[in-house]
């Protein structure tokens, strides 16, 4: 596991910078994160929220600094980690011209999972689609496609799950299944949301992160939060605007 | 891991297969240009003098409307991926780079050859009824079709990936897929011609240019399979 001893931290992130040419998305950012938390991350348009995510799901490579999930180092060790992260974007990451069920076989085989029709059929049950298991994802509702998003994040049992503004456009009805699922799997996994949802990512996080120009305005666990003095130290960090 | 591999390779060249017949985006844009492209080549050249024999140039006319047609086909297989994140999600699996690269390329020459084996005897029915043509030479023709279309695969996929996240993929693509194309031309077109034309004398000219494709071929894969990662992690 990873090429160094496991932590009981999931998540490492030392002096992490990544610059896209002369601009650093981010800039510095240190924090550790323990197995099993629920981290929500804050922050204006342009803080550095999503770069975060991306380097730590190994879509893109840091500039500069180390992080390591579950041990893992996110550059030397990323093939390995991606059999142990999952991740829920706003963008539903499925093909629109499979249908349902083809998608999920598709991730299924890329993640190399033993009797993948069983595995599916569970999934798409838990996510209430088995009955639109042969439409083409191009016919689904914003809501649908979340759905099966959250099952191709689920489909190899990620002991991480990043969510990158899950809630973005599901109706009230997503929202519940989309919360359902989390909690059901809440105590056994770790969690990082982005969110401009203050209320809803207080309510779910054990963590919380606000980020601004790249940088770490405050990271701090739920039980050390005042909210009062939170809101207020969001409010001014939105206001800093675009890194 | 190997056949891990080996799963996830046979995964996404059946998905795109999947995907391109149910959509024939690609192989209906390719094929249409390609034989709209047969079609002008007859129009322009009906006007040459009677002395013309259409041999002499169609090898280059048929490798010219190759790489065309090409580019069409290679941003539309990667335009694929990217609707609604699903590059992402791939990158996301554990899948080795270079898997999903060779996996890109043999969809994106499956599409090509599809298109070549339309295009090609249209081209013959247009320009080469009535000429003298050598059976046995004329048979090496989709031996040098398949070795170019290799190379045109791997160059124009890894071309691709890096042009399809440029706001102006449109234009990316062909000024930096052309150049490249130039030494493959070369060979191509001459193995080619040698082909059509026939004869003892021709053969040497076929073997010299087919060389020159399948070391080409192997320099841009190796090239583009070394990059690959390097340029979807930048």
């Amino acid at each position: 596991m990873g090429s160094e001893q496991p932590t009981a931290n999931a998540l490492e992130v030392r002096d992490l910078t990544r610059a896209f040419g002369m601009r650093k998305a981010l800039d510095g950012v240190s924090f550790d994160l323990p197995g099993q938390a629920f981290l929500s991350v804050f922050g204006p348009n342009g803080a550095g929220k999503t770069t975060l995510v991306k380097v730590l799901t190994t879509l893109l490579n840091p500039t500069s600094g180390t992080a390591k999930v579950l041990g893992f180092d996110v550059v030397s060790d990323a093939v390995e980690m991606r059999n142990h992260i999952g991740l829920i974007s706003h963008n539903p990451l499925l093909y629109p011209d499979l249908t349902a069920e083809e998608n999920l076989l598709f991730f299924a085989e890329m993640y190399g999972i033993e009797e993948p029709h069983v595995r599916v059929a569970e999934l798409l049950d838990a996510v209430e689609l088995d009955h639109r298991k042969l439409d083409l994802t191009r016919t689904f509702s914003r809501g649908m496609l979340q759905r099966l998003s959250i099952a191709r994040a689920l489909l190899h049992r990620p002991e991480v799950i990043f969510l990158d503004e899950p809630y973005s456009g599901l109706d009230p009805h997503a929202m519940d299944i989309l919360d359902g699922l989390i909690a059901a799997v809440r105590d056994k996994h770790t969690f990082v949301m982005i969110s401009h949802d203050l209320d809803k990512g207080l309510e779910l996080c054990s963590h919380a992160l606000i980020l601004a120009k790249g940088r770490v305005v405050l990271f701090e666990p739920r039980e050390a939060i005042d909210e009062a003095v939170f809101r207020d130290t969001y409010r001014a960090t939105v206001g800093l605007g675009v890194a | 891991m190997a056949s891990l591999s080996g799963r996830q390779f046979r995964a996404m060249v059946k998905k795109d297969i999947v995907m391109e017949l149910r959509t024939k985006e690609m192989i209906m844009s390719m094929g249409l240009y390609s034989l709209l492209t047969m079609v002008v080549y007859f129009v322009a050249l009906s006007q040459t003098g009677s002395n013309f024999d259409p041999r002499d140039i169609a090898a280059g006319l048929l490798w010219l409307a190759f790489i065309f047609t090409s580019m069409l086909g290679l941003n539309r297989s990667l335009v694929h991926e990217k609707d609604q994140g699903c590059l992402e999600a791939l990158l996301l699996s554990p899948v080795d780079r270079p898997v999903i690269f060779f996996a890109k390329v043999i969809g994106n020459l499956i599409f090509l050859l599809a298109v070549e084996a339309l295009t090609i005897p249209v081209f013959g029915f247009l320009f080469l009824q009535g000429s003298s043509l050598d059976i046995g030479s004329m048979a090496l023709v989709p031996l040098i079709m398949f070795a170019g279309s290799v190379g045109i695969a791997g160059v124009g996929t890894l071309l691709a990936t890096m042009s399809v996240n440029t706001s102006g993929k449109d234009f990316v693509l062909p000024v930096l897929f052309i150049p490249l194309m130039y030494p493959l031309l070369l060979g191509a077109v001459s193995a080619t011609a040698a082909a059509i034309t026939g004869g003892p004398d021709a053969m040497g000219g076929f073997w010299i240019g087919m060389a020159w494709v399948v070391g080409y071929d192997v320099i841009m894969l190796l090239a583009s399979y070394g990059l690959y990662e390097f340029i979807v992690g930048a």
